[in-house]
């Protein structure tokens, strides 16, 4: 986070990761030829090989390896509590970061990457695309300060479904520190539109264990209510509320298949990239014969 | 160490709040942000073990600045034997300042104003220096400093109230301003060594609105010196005053047939109803008026101009009188009415009346009648025989030619008591004459005849004669040609001063004392043949110069107030108080006044001041807008047993002022306390710091 530059923090991140680890699961124009297969009526006549037709007379469409059509929305919570940080920078930098570091790996890959960020509404939109300067303009994104107060996780699921119409995988990233009683139907309604959502939650080690020492008044930072507060005293309360809730979310990722992932601001970037890529792989293999390619052909 | 207020010492009970507030663990009011209070509840703020004081020397400091405030409060003091040793008192230096105006003489006024002497005298310490002082116009030192300490203690108000009794209000008016300046000037001179002591001026007046204080704008009043005024108050509010309003000299014309008086009434009075009107002193010695008295309505604090008729059928009525007022001090005017003033003037001469080249000729009409005065000129042949009337009726003699020896000598015996002569030779066979009149021989004349003429040189602007010439508009006389003069030496005449010289040295105008009188020589006559002076501008003003130098024609003022001076002229004596012969007179009471002077006799109406009859109080804050500091007399309580103590007490508590010194330390121990909290705030602030990273 000593980085000032979000973009150069990002590459900082992916450096060591590029390997051509991510294969493309969709068929499309590329110039990596896979195989040839018989032509059979309903299939695109623009695929087929007219060479092969001239020397042996026979339909054969040819099929390549796409490598450019992984859509994913990145969706970033800007919310007050996302500014709070007891080790020196913000889970909203935290979240930015990895954010930046999720965009700039797949940008390298060739995919196209969206972002919205919201708080208690939706505040920036920037479409799934992979062209020269869009990331920059993501980034930028990313940087500008959110003027809004409150959390609302429910809306921008709402939006990103009715926005995204293509099938792509949605990273949601906040601190879910609001009432998830809503989130369970929005995420479904993602689900079946057949996006895939991955689920990053940020939060503060101070969060985590509660782990202050001196009694003051605590200030809620998106309802600005504030609170007596000895922290040694009101600890097994919190923790007990704290794990609760952080267990529920967990759980109901798990019914509905998505990949979660708890983050704290102190752990280094490089482990959660690893750790979202090999879940990515995990699952890209277990969900592979499910979909389909844009094609129109049936994956291998 | 005693205590004035001791029950402020609960105050100190106080102390127990810092040190409960110690034992309490203070609740941060700092604020920590959080990223969400949802899973998060209240906890009440913890207590301190109540065994263990945090921060001792805070909580010492704090404790000390409310005892300290405690004991500044109780207002401590040392007492003191001394203090009913009454060599302890510091001296106060004392100046006792009694008004004896006019308005003073109202009734009950001078009593009570000596019973406030008294009682300040009563009051006064033996160590304290005391004077004694009366003013009306000035202030006169009654008992000054050196002698009441020259007195022994136990005489000295006995001696001031001998003193104060021998004394009554006159009829001057009041200069309060410069009597205050006299006062504090008195009081500031001591020896030549600083007073100590505590120096006041105690004013004892009726404090009336005339008193004049302007005196007091420029004077810048000493620090150190403090006014008590003890006002004596009017038993009857009413005062009503008459005051003649004085026509000038061109107004009061010989057909004047009123006379104009102010009748003011004072602001606070009760009657406005009052009777004016020309007074006479009938057979019991009362004054009853003459004829139907004028009916005056005058509101409170308003004034009247009323013209008073002057009774043609009742000559001699000099006094008019308002009646009705409770205060009749200043119900009086003296009048002397309008009226034209005779003067005789003697010419001894050979010139033929109707001679337009002789000088009677023109004496006669330069000394015409004007509303004010009348001239006759008696003209006389000098070789006639001169009556006894002729020369004793007569302001001023003119000589013009020879006279037998018995006429001069018989002007010469007038002169010595106090004629005034006027030698103008027309030719140089007159020198007997001006010999036999000064009493000299070989006096001689020659006759001087200029190339072309000569003129008026060297002319002493200072002597009365020509002092109307004086200014330079009008001191021009060289356009006056002088044909021919005749010469005299002026060292052979005695007493002799010239006046005026001609451009070619000889003397042209003499001066000389004889016995009483006196004789002027005018070396030129003023006919054409001798010279222009008859045509010229210079010729009536000098005349007019030469008759009032002869004791008439100068214009008296129509009144005067009492107090004034009035200059007189040679030779006056007085009908009744003015026995010796004097320069000038004092008035000291209204009325009318007579003086002789040589023949004449002079009459001068003497009235009061008419700011006497102000008689409404002065606004207190008058004085104290002048920069007078003003403390007020307080009556003080009869002293006896515990409250002397606590009166003691009080003196001496005022005297230390101690609880100065305890709220000093008071904020000193603050200060320290202030600092020591800031920095220990500082440090746990940097250790907690320091502990979060």
């Amino acid at each position: 986070m000593s980085i000032r530059s979000l973009e150069l923090r990002a590459r900082a991140v992916v450096e060591g990761f590029w390997s051509g680890m991510h294969r493309s699961p969709y068929h499309g124009f590329s110039v990596e030829f896979t195989e040839y297969r018989q032509y059979t009526p309903g299939d695109d006549p623009r695929y087929l090989d007219w060479r092969v037709y001239a020397r042996t007379d026979r339909y054969v469409i040819k099929k390549y390896e796409d490598e450019t059509n992984l859509r994913c929305h990145l969706l970033v919570d800007q919310s007050r509590s996302m500014n709070y940080g007891s080790r020196g920078h913000t889970k909203a930098a935290y979240a930015a970061t990895l954010t930046a570091t999720l965009a700039y790996f797949l940008h390298l890959q060739g995919d196209a990457t969206g972002l919205l960020t919201f708080d208690d509404q939706v505040r920036d939109y920037l479409p799934a695309r992979h062209r020269a300067g869009h990331l920059r303009q993501l980034m930028h994104a990313l940087e500008r300060p959110s003027a809004g107060r409150t959390t609302d996780l429910a809306a921008p699921l709402e939006r990103i479904t009715s926005l995204i119409r293509r099938r792509a995988l949605v990273a949601l990233v906040s601190d879910f520190l609001a009432p998830i009683d809503q989130l369970e139907r929005k995420l479904v309604a993602l689900g079946a539109c057949g996006h895939e959502v991955s689920v990053f939650q940020v939060l503060d080690p101070a969060e985590l264990t509660l782990g202050l020492e001196q009694p003051a008044m605590f200030e809620d930072l998106e309802s600005e209510r504030t609170l007596y507060l000895d922290p040694a005293a009101a600890r097994a309360a919190y923790m007990k509320k704290f794990t609760e809730h952080c267990a529920a979310l967990r759980a109901m990722c798990r019914k509905l298949g998505i990949s979660y992932h708890l983050l704290a601001t102190d752990q280094p970037l490089e482990t959660a990239l690893f750790g979202f890529l090999q879940d990515r792989m995990k699952r890209g293999r277990q969900f592979r014969p499910a979909f389909r390619g844009s094609n129109g052909g049936s994956a291998p | 160490m005693n205590f004035l207020t001791p029950l402020f010492f609960i105050g100190g009970l106080a102390i127990a709040g810092p040190i409960i507030f110690h034992l309490i663990k203070r609740t941060t009011r700092e604020r920590t942000l959080f990223s969400s209070l949802m899973f998060l509840l209240p906890t009440p703020p913890r207590l301190a073990k109540r065994s263990r004081l945090e921060h001792l020397l805070l909580l010492l400091l704090r404790c000390l600045a409310l005892g300290l405030l405690a004991l500044g409060f109780s207002r401590p003091f040392f007492k003191q034997t001394q203090l009913d040793d009454p060599t302890a008192v510091q001296p106060k230096r004392i100046v006792v300042l009694v008004d004896v105006s006019a308005s003073m003489r109202r009734t009950g006024l001078w009593a009570a104003a000596r019973e406030r002497v008294e009682a300040t005298l009563g009051k006064v310490s033996a160590v304290d220096h005391v004077a004694l002082y009366t003013f009306d116009r000035a202030a006169t030192p009654l008992l000054p400093f050196e002698e009441w300490n020259r007195t022994p203690a136990t005489d000295r108000a006995a001696l001031a109230k001998a003193r104060l009794a021998a004394v009554s209000p006159g009829w001057s008016g009041t200069q309060l301003g410069t009597a205050l300046m006299t006062a504090a000037e008195a009081l500031a001179e001591s020896d030549g060594k600083q007073f100590p002591g505590p120096r006041q001026i105690v004013l004892v007046s009726d404090l009336q609105a005339g008193s004049r204080i302007d005196a007091l704008q420029a004077y810048e009043w000493p620090k150190t010196v403090t006014l008590t005024v003890e006002t004596v108050k009017a038993s009857k509010p009413t005062n009503a005053g008459l005051q003649l309003v004085a026509d000038s000299a061109d107004t009061s014309g010989a057909a004047e047939t009123v006379v104009r008086v102010r009748v003011s009434n004072s602001a606070d009075a009760q009657r406005e109803q009052f009777k004016l009107g020309w007074t006479r002193a009938s057979a019991t010695g009362e004054f009853a008026f003459v004829g139907k008295p004028i009916d005056v309505y005058v509101p409170p604090g308003q004034s009247r101009v009323i013209a008073v008729p002057i009774a043609k059928d009742a000559p001699g009525l000099e006094r008019i009188e308002l009646k009705g007022d409770d205060e009749d001090f200043d119900n009086v005017v003296s009048v002397i009415p309008p009226g034209q003033q005779r003067l005789n003037v003697l010419w001894l001469g050979n010139d033929a009346p109707e001679d337009i080249r002789q000088p009677l000729f023109f004496l006669r009409r330069a000394l015409s009648d004007t509303p004010r005065l009348g001239v006759s000129v008696a003209a006389r042949n000098s070789t006639a025989q001169l009556l006894p009337d002729d020369i004793a009726t007569a302001s001023v003699v003119f000589v013009t030619d020879a006279l037998p020896a018995a006429q001069t000598a018989a002007l010469r015996e007038q002169a010595l008591a106090g004629k005034t002569l006027v030698f103008a030779p027309k030719s140089a066979a007159s020198a007997a004459t001006l010999g036999a009149l000064v009493g000299r021989e070989g006096v001689a004349l020659t006759e001087a005849r200029p190339t072309n003429y000569a003129m008026f040189a060297e002319i002493d602007f200072k002597h009365p004669l020509f002092a109307s010439f004086a200014d330079p508009r009008f001191s021009d006389f060289t356009k006056i040609h002088i044909w021919k003069y005749r010469k005299l030496d002026a060292a052979a005449i005695p007493d002799a001063r010239v006046l005026a010289r001609f451009d070619s040295g000889d003397p042209a105008v003499i001066e000389a004392a004889i016995g009483k009188g006196r004789l002027f020589v005018l070396t030129t006559g003023w006919q054409p043949d001798d010279s222009q002076l008859a045509v010229s501008t210079k010729f009536v003003p000098l005349l007019w110069s030469l008759l009032e130098l002869g004791g008439g024609g100068a214009a008296a003022p129509a009144q005067w107030f009492v107090g004034d001076t009035a200059p007189l002229p040679p030779g006056a004596a007085g009908t009744a108080k003015l026995e010796k012969a004097e320069k000038d007179v004092r008035f000291t009471e209204p009325g009318l006044r007579e003086i002789k002077v040589g023949e004449r006799v002079m009459r001068f109406a003497v009235n009061l001041d008419p700011n006497e009859s102000r008689t409404a109080p002065l606004a207190a804050d008058e004085l104290e807008r002048l920069g007078v500091p003003l403390t007020k007399a307080e009556a003080k309580p009869v002293v006896t047993g515990d409250s002397k103590i606590v009166l003691q007490g009080i003196e001496a508590e005022n005297r230390q002022k101690l609880w100065r010194w305890f709220i000093a330390a008071t904020l000193a121990v603050l200060l320290v306390e202030s600092a020591l909290a800031g920095w220990t705030a500082r440090k746990e602030n940097s250790k907690q710091t320091e502990a979060a990273t």
